[in-house]
């Protein structure tokens, strides 16, 4: 029974991570009809920015986040304006494309600096963590789901209950519908851009003392986020939420008690039968079109 | 000085043209009917009045001003409302959040405005109040017309361009939009209305346009144009007894 809810606990933590860049996709993919696939970039950028702020640069981790997090705001908001803006009034696949090409980019630009080698980041308390009974809630474990429920909290409050985020769900719900309103459909895209960037950054910043950062951090955990939010149901909030936190249970759970080496392919496992019974996830269909 | 005027007006699909150097007037306080077939560019009308097409030649006069264009948000700022073909209701957003966001051209509008706006619109589409709280795909066609205008009205337009707002919907229904129609105008409203239910929005309207294939054909007042046998049997539908 311990080692079962030292596994949940350990599950539910990575899975938060998958979560927060599930989010990102959601929100970019509602807010645009695109999956950006430099999503798991983000994350692995602010990883990166916590390593350039804290080791190259001596900096406390107290200051060290918030710079990040306005690092990948700025980022966010470049993305916007160099990947997606120009082409906006393309179909799909241009855009996907584009995505693909900046993910490229940006993992290639960050090995011209740190190279191949992967760097490892501290975790951000002293103390390592709370015994409760025989399940030990590792410090940095804990601050990563903690983190996670405030910003679902946040998201939540934000796209439910004030006008903006209203706004933000008009756009991605009908474009054209939403500028003859009078909404800066620019700037809500904008927005979502920034979020997004900010959510990944979020997730790699937390993620980076667990695993090493390194250039496949962004693809590593997106591949995961990506097959989360389609578990949950692509284009749900609550999907990619439930979808990561699963993703993460069922892969820790599969590396214990089955097989550690294909600990990775038990995520994609979940993923094929979804795809095969339900492909339109968990929660998928809570919009149904009417005829 | 009319409150719309176009002069001239083109605009094309990629290479197809939708208007051919279309040219009409609107009054303060008219209600104006667009008619005609499939086809005959009466939504590429609104649609470049509105700014969500940019016209290729010719002008847009809103009172006086070339609007001819500017982008849908700015033409909404100016006062001008368009209520779309299919009526667009936001799918995922509740009936009061539909209608709340109508006001988005107004800036600075207080959560108590918006409140009260909403209660306005309650008042005169008593029919949806109850679905206040309703997901917009929840909703029958005419109830999502009834949130299209209100939504629509809620921009406090002085300019209202109504796409359709008959399709799709039963007669009963039908004749309940248009005296709301009616009731618009009289709140002081100007309102440009495109319909190919002819009979119907000639029963509304002060003086209406018939276009057929982006040009326009005739102008008259509504006794005159649906008198004229010609112009019936060709562009409105031709019936004598229409249904409603």
């Amino acid at each position: 029974m311990a080692i079962f809810l030292q596994l949940l606990f350990t599950g539910i933590g990575i899975g938060a991570v998958y979560s927060l860049v599930a989010l990102g996709f959601v929100l970019i993919y509602r807010a645009t009809n695109v999956v950006n696939f430099a999503q798991g970039e983000f994350a692995m950028l602010g990883a990166y920015a916590m390593v350039v702020l804290t080791q190259d640069l001596g900096l406390p981790y107290w200051a060290a986040i918030p710079i990040s997090l306005a690092v990948m705001g700025l980022i966010g908001a470049l993305f916007n304006l160099g990947v997606y803006y120009p082409l906006r009034h393309r179909s799909f696949l241009p855009v996907v494309i584009s995505t693909i090409g900046a993910s490229i980019l940006l993992t290639n630009s960050v090995l011209v600096g740190y190279g191949p080698a992967p760097e490892s980041l501290a975790g951000m308390f002293d103390f390592p963590g709370i015994q409760i009974g025989e399940v030990f809630l590792d410090s940095q474990y804990l601050l990563i789901i903690v983190v996670t429920i405030l910003l679902v909290a946040f998201q939540y409050f934000f796209f439910e209950h004030t006008l903006l985020g209203k706004k933000m769900q008009a756009t991605s719900q009908d474009k054209e519908m939403a500028s003859l309103l009078g909404i800066p459909v620019a700037r809500m895209i904008m927005l979502t851009f920034i979020y997004s960037a900010i959510l990944g950054g979020l997730a790699g910043i937390l993620v980076a003392p667990i695993l090493f950062v390194s250039v496949g951090l962004g693809s590593q955990v997106a591949l995961k986020a990506f097959a989360a939010s389609i578990i949950g149901g692509f284009g749900d909030v609550t999907g990619a939420i439930v979808g990561g936190l699963s993703l993460g249970v069922i892969e820790t759970f599969g590396a214990a008690y089955i097989s550690v080496p294909y600990k990775d392919a038990f995520a994609f496992l979940v993923l094929f039968g979804f795809l095969l019974i339900r492909p339109q996830g968990i929660f998928g269909e809570k919009v149904a079109q009417k005829a | 000085m009319p409150l719309l005027e176009l002069h001239g007006l083109s605009a094309a699909y990629g290479a197809v043209e939708a208007l051919k150097g279309l040219s009409l007037h609107v009054g303060e306080g008219e209600i104006v009917a667009l008619l005609g077939s499939n086809g005959a560019g009466k939504s590429t009308t609104l649609r470049t009045i509105s700014g969500l097409m940019k016209p290729k030649s010719g002008r847009v006069l809103f009172d006086g001003k070339d609007i001819g264009g500017l982008h849908p948000e700015s033409v909404v700022r100016l006062g001008v409302a368009h209520v779309p073909e299919g009526r667009r209701v936001f799918p995922g957003l509740t009936v009061k959040e539909n209608i709340m966001l109508g006001a988005s051209n107004r800036p600075g509008v207080s959560r108590r405005e918006l409140e009260a706006g909403v209660e306005e619109m309650f008042e005169l589409f008593p029919d949806i109040r109850r679905f206040s709280g309703a997901l917009g795909w929840t909703l029958s066609g005419g109830q999502q017309q009834m949130v299209a205008v209100a939504r629509g009205l809620m921009s406090k337009p002085r300019l209202l361009l109504l796409d359709e707002p008959s399709l799709g919907l039963a007669p009963l229904i039908v004749q309940q939009v248009f005296r709301i129609i009616a009731r618009i105008r009289e709140r002081g409203t100007t309102v440009l209305l495109v319909e190919q239910n002819a009979r119907t929005a000639l029963s509304v309207a002060d003086r209406g346009y018939v276009l057929e294939t982006g040009r326009l054909i005739i102008e008259g007042k509504p006794d005159a144009l649906w008198n004229n046998e010609e112009v019936r049997a060709a562009y409105l539908g031709g019936r004598v007894t229409a249904g409603v």
